[in-house]
């Protein structure tokens, strides 16, 4: 195991001093029990390898699920001064915005049979496509495509897909300003025409569920998360898209970057000053991806409620889902925060880290002003998800950042191994759990010992003061790519 | 069709994510044998036919960023037009203006569900650890997907 001189600061707090070319100390959200863990692979490394990159403000930062990335570790925070810093493509990853919607429901987990569970993962499986590559649920046309693009959900609401009452409730109102659909590629552009509404493979799922324990009574009350309500999580982001907005980016300022005189660790942390051509480039193109995924989820939700219509034979007053929140846990932002006791101006790049406003934030919707903005932290698809909401120690700390969920602990190729011959598939369906996959393959990669119990995850941040708990949700029936 | 040698790559393991290890006489080989790398974490290339040749020119300003575009190449056009390629033939990597350039064919075939299985998407190829250096023996690189 490498040496990293690492400080214990407190149960919860560890920190790598700043020493030779690094800008800030990095400072790790752990328990000395996960410790172990994050300390076999090189995650660690790479958060001090970020702490390297020019403008970095305050420290470089490892959530407690934090694992190797490529190039940033995933589970980290870092904030760049908005006139000094720099941006990094490679600090959201290629997965621009991906995010969690959560849904909750009227009806009860009683109110669905086994029969109906699986009546409704198969309408689910049918409505919105999955798996490598995954298409047509809707297809735009070169015309349509820079709408999407400039306008998010709100694009995909106006369509048709979800209500007003939706956009309230997502990070953003589900879109950002300053997308420029110039910015990107032709490539990228034909990526995203065939891909609206489709969640795509690896990780990403669609989830039913019902709220298994509540916490907090009052912030769940707020969120409508009565214990047994039924409760659909949307896992997904920017899909090809997105890929290529990064990519285009990473080659670009891969080029760049000796004009600008940077040198770091690590290529893949390929970065240029925020207000540079290629910077400005990319932060467009971002944005642009950023306002897709909004949109991708947005027409997923509508096909999730459609499914339930379809399968349960019931209206929409009867199932009466709503969104409750979504969050982005791949992208990079302006925002003001204090640092060293004044207000700074700058560009937190969240990549596997999810925003976690406290209750009073202007930021936060008006219906949770008092509570706290929700934050999903989505687990394994056989155990459990979380629901926590920000805390005024996120906003001192880790720029109003949190986890973002349980993280891999073995490797897909042992994953597959682990899961031999062993029906995947039946073993879930005996715990009531009833899942779809495009491939088997995807479903034996993703099997719950693959990883960590995101319940450590959880109380490692609520231990650290970065998030409180609202409820736990367990799974009924999942989709996966 | 060309088989994949055993011994010229191999699948690293790793956590997150999945990457090749490729080892080759000469320079172009190694291109050639990481696109094979590629595709063999892509698919079973046992089962893809090469009828159709493609033809395929990429820049970049050293080797890395050379096998970067190269393999990206690849993988957006297998995402884009669906098809799936088994054979590579490396024709000339030129140093050119700042850097080099790369010309090749692909061979492969449209996607056949009913013949082909795609394992997995890749999102991205990365930088990550990528060093196309030369052994006693010729050339290796790390790659390693972004998945």
């Amino acid at each position: 195991m490498p040496n990293y001189d690492l400080e214990k600061l407190d149960d919860y707090r560890w920190r790598v001093p700043k020493q030779g070319r690094m800008q800030v100390p990095a400072r790790l959200y752990a328990t000395e029990e996960m410790l172990e863990d994050i300390l076999s692979d090189d995650a660690p490394q790479q958060a001090i390898n970020v702490a390297h990159m020019p403008g970095i403000v305050e420290a470089s930062m490892a959530m407690p699920d934090i694992h190797w990335g490529y190039g940033f570790p995933i589970g980290g925070v870092a904030a760049f001064d908005a006139d000094d810093g720099v941006i990094s493509p490679g600090g959201v990853g290629y997965d621009i915005n991906c995010g969690v919607r959560l849904l909750s429901s009227k009806l009860k987990k009683e109110d669905l049979d086994r029969r109906d569970t699986e009546r409704l993962v198969d309408a689910l499986f049918h409505r919105v496509p999955t798996g490598v590559g995954s298409s047509g649920a809707l297809r735009v046309d070169h015309s349509t495509l820079p709408r999407v693009l400039k306008n998010g959900a709100e694009w995909a609401v106006n369509e048709g897909y979800g209500s007003d009452a939706d956009l309230d409730v997502i990070e953003e109102g589900g879109q950002v300003d300053g997308a420029d659909p110039d910015a990107v590629s032709a490539r990228a552009k034909e990526r995203g025409l065939p891909q609206l509404g489709t969640l795509g493979s690896g990780n990403h799922f669609l989830e039913v569920g019902y709220v298994s324990e509540i916490y907090d009574e009052e912030a769940a009350r707020v969120m409508g998360l009565d214990e047994g309500s039924v409760t659909a999580i949307i896992h997904s982001g920017s899909r090809g898209f997105g890929y290529q907005v990064c990519d285009d980016a990473l080659s670009d300022m891969d080029k760049a970057m000796n004009k600008y005189n940077i040198e770091l660790p690590d290529r893949q942390l390929a970065c240029t000053p925020i207000d540079s051509p290629e910077g400005q480039k990319y932060i467009r193109g971002m944005q642009c991806a950023i306002n897709y995924a909004f949109a991708n989820r947005q027409v997923m939700a509508h096909n999730t409620r459609l499914a339930f219509e379809d399968a349960l034979d019931v209206t929409p007053r009867e199932h009466g889902l709503r969104t409750v929140y979504e969050v982005a846990h791949n992208i990079a932002k302006f925002e003001t925060h204090r640092v060293n006791g004044g207000e700074q101006e700058v560009c937190v790049h969240r990549k596997g880290a999810t925003r976690a406003l406290p209750a009073g934030h202007p930021l936060v919707p008006g219906r949770y002003q008092h509570v706290g903005q929700p934050v999903l932290i989505p687990g394994d698809m056989g155990r459990y998800s979380y629901v926590l909401v920000g805390t005024d120690a996120a906003m001192d700390e880790t720029f109003g950042s949190t986890c973002h969920g349980a993280g891999r602990q073995m490797s897909r190729r042992r994953a597959r191994k682990m899961a031999g011959n062993r029906n995947v598939t039946a073993e879930l369906a005996n715990e009531g759990i009833i899942v779809r996959g495009e491939s088997s393959r995807t479903v034996r990669e993703e099997i719950s010992e693959a990883y960590k119990d995101v319940a450590d995850v959880v109380a490692a941040v609520e231990g650290a003061g970065l998030s409180k708990k609202v409820a736990q949700l367990r799974p009924l029936g999942v989709i996966k790519g | 069709m060309t088989f994949p040698d055993p011994d010229s790559f191999r699948e690293i393991d790793h956590t997150g994510d999945i990457g090749i290890q490729v080892t080759a006489p000469t320079l172009p080989r190694l291109f050639e044998r990481a696109a094979l790398g590629t595709f063999h974490v892509l698919t079973d290339l046992d089962a893809v036919q090469t009828p159709d040749a493609t033809s395929i020119a990429v820049d970049g300003r050293d080797r890395e960023a050379l096998m970067v575009r190269w393999l990206s190449e690849l993988n957006y056009r297998h995402t884009v037009d669906n098809v799936l390629y088994a054979s590579f033939e490396v024709a000339s990597i030129d140093n050119a203006n700042d850097g080099l350039t790369l010309t090749a064919t692909a061979r492969g075939e449209p996607i056949d569900p009913n013949r082909h299985t795609v394992y997995t998407e890749l999102k991205a190829i990365t930088f990550h650890g990528l060093d196309v250096h030369k052994t006693d023996n010729g050339w290796a690189v790390q790659v390693i997907f972004d998945m």
